[in-house]
């Protein structure tokens, strides 16, 4: 059972093609011949960069190019000033974060790429200059369609940010949130047209259902109830709160454990180093649960992410931002179908709606440890969930994120055709009339 | 738990149908990779792909579909797909796989064009 928690990746389409190129050329160039091309070329932070966008940005070119085989996708970098990062091949070109000039030198190469179209991953803090504006000076001189995924939309801006999401409205082609709150707070509180906001949902691993109990052997848990929190950690977690609502979740189920998966944000680190976490293990001690609460500090790989996922009885997520929009380790938690408790952040207010999960107050111990002995105390409501969250995250699956973002890819092409074509229309009969 | 894709193979149809019920993915694709092969190999180089229960489908059960293309292309036979929903029609849409297997409606449809 535990293999099934490994995807399986040997057929993919991209593999197939490769093999007829040996194996049977003729049938290899009617698919050459047929087959679409779209090359994406994606600005982003990309691993081994340790933030969400980046392992969202592999996830997606990965999911893109097991459907395009015969288009090579590339990424442009941003990284810190200070970081030297070893880099798979698909990054060709890097833009240190502060580095103002750098910006224009990126849109000077994707424009003398072979690159159709740019995909910007946005969030205020990972670009240069004040609120990240720096990126818009890489966006104004693309010369190829722009679709900007936002991973942050603050629903009262500072002038700052409000500057520059109206500027990236402006420019891009089309703007691409994963919630349809998110959409609402641009046309309402940016006054962004809506026809250049689209939903593209935050993608998740393939995982078949697998019985917990088989992956809690594996891991030497079996006798325990498993509750867990993953994703780089940070004071905006909340995991304190979740921590405190423990000793009223053990007075009914002992056999729980609380499993905090996952490094400080190295971004945290560099400027307060390990405090937060010293201050949890303060409250673990403080609080008598040094047997019921594990942390494992350090940046976890997807197949052993998944693992534990699947052996978990109640995910939490106790973020204290009412203003997250999206949250990788939700999704992902939904995607391997299990109970979730979580803060009614936006994100999580909007995907765990209809039942997909239980939404506690901000920083209440007690009504967090009050939803999970709910669900710990009735298996049969906690199945209703878990199937619920797992037919919704199906739908979101990579493979079907990607076909929606070339999907959009696809659109955005044909328009940029067309206008371009309008346009040279234009210049021919300017210069019949001259 | 229920199985995650049920194969039937209907061996009495000209060309035979191979039809799917539940998710075409990496986990599943292996199923219809040994069902195409042995079809192929044994009853027919052409065969219709029935995908009107079928929920989602990956790269895997795209890439899965080419090698059973190629294994019938090598016997001169054909595959066409039978398919409606339109989640799993845009993938072959979107890849251009379109132009590559012939789409129908329904099983009669497929047999009247690719069974002559």
């Amino acid at each position: 059972m535990v293999e099934r928690t490994q995807v399986p990746e040997e057929y993919v389409l991209s593999n197939e093609v490769k093999w007829l190129r040996t194996e049977n050329k003729r049938l290899f160039r009617v698919l050459r011949e047929s087959m679409n091309k779209v090359a994406v070329g994606i600005v982003a932070t990309y691993p081994p960069s340790e933030c969400g966008i980046a392992t969202f940005t592999k996830d997606v070119v990965t999911a893109i190019a097991k459907y395009t085989p015969f288009s090579s996708h590339i990424v442009v970098a941003v990284k810190r000033e200070q970081e030297i990062e070893p880099y798979e091949r698909i990054v060709r070109f890097q833009i240190p974060r502060d580095d103002r000039a750098s910006y224009a030198a990126a849109a000077k190469f994707l424009n003398d790429s072979d690159t159709d179209i740019v995909s910007v991953q946005h969030e205020f803090g990972i670009f240069g200059g004040e609120d990240g504006a720096y990126v818009l000076d890489l966006i104004e001189r693309l010369e190829r369609p722009v679709a900007v995924t936002l991973h942050t939309v603050v629903s009262e801006p500072t002038p700052g940010q409000l500057r520059v999401m109206t500027g990236l409205a402006e420019l891009a082609d089309m703007l691409v949130v994963m919630v349809r709150t998110g959409r609402r707070i641009l046309i309402d509180n940016y006054g962004i047209d809506a026809h250049k906001i689209t939903i593209i949902q935050h993608g998740v691993p393939n995982v078949h259902r697998v019985s917990p109990m088989a992956v809690k052997r594996a891991l030497g848990m079996a006798d325990r109830h498993i509750l867990s929190t993953f994703g780089l950690v940070n004071r905006g977690k909340g995991i304190e709160y979740a921590i405190e609502a423990l000793p009223a979740i053990i007075k009914k189920h002992p056999e729980v454990i609380y499993l905090v998966l996952g490094e400080t944000h190295p971004g945290v680190r560099s400027f307060e180093g390990e405090s937060y976490r010293n201050a949890l293990l303060e409250t673990v001690n403080r609080l008598g649960l040094q047997n019921y609460v594990r942390f494992n500090n350090r940046f976890l790989a997807l197949p052993e992410l998944v693992r534990y996922l699947c052996a978990t009885d109640v995910y939490i997520t106790p973020y204290l931002n009412r203003d997250q929009i999206v949250s990788g380790t939700l999704a992902y938690a939904l995607g391997c179908g299990k109970a979730i408790v979580s803060t009614p952040y936006l994100y999580a207010e909007e995907v765990l709606a209809d039942g997909r999960g239980l939404v506690v107050d901000f920083r209440s111990p007690e009504a967090l440890a009050n939803a999970v002995n709910e669900l710990l105390d009735n298996p049969a409501e906690r199945e209703v969930m878990e199937n619920l969250a797992y037919k919704y995250g199906r739908r979101t699956a990579w493979f079907n994120i990607a076909v929606d973002y070339l999907d959009l890819f696809r659109r955005l092409m044909l328009r940029h055709k067309r206008r371009a074509g309008m346009a040279r229309q234009r210049e021919d009969q300017v210069d019949v009339a001259t | 738990m229920d199985k995650d894709l049920r194969i039937l193979v209907r061996n009495e149809n000209v060309p035979p149908v191979i039809e799917l019920d539940g998710e075409l993915d990496a986990y599943t694709c292996g199923q219809l990779r040994d069902a195409m092969t042995a079809v192929i190999q044994d009853d027919s180089p052409t065969v219709i792909i029935t995908m009107l229960k079928v929920q989602y489908m990956d790269s895997s059960g795209l890439g899965t579909l080419v090698a059973g293309l190629k294994r019938a292309s090598e016997r001169d036979g054909r595959v066409a797909v039978v398919c409606t929903n339109p989640q799993i029609r845009k993938v072959f849409e979107i890849t251009g796989l379109v132009r590559v297997f012939p789409l129908y409606d329904s099983v009669e449809e497929a047999v009247r064009d690719i069974g002559r």
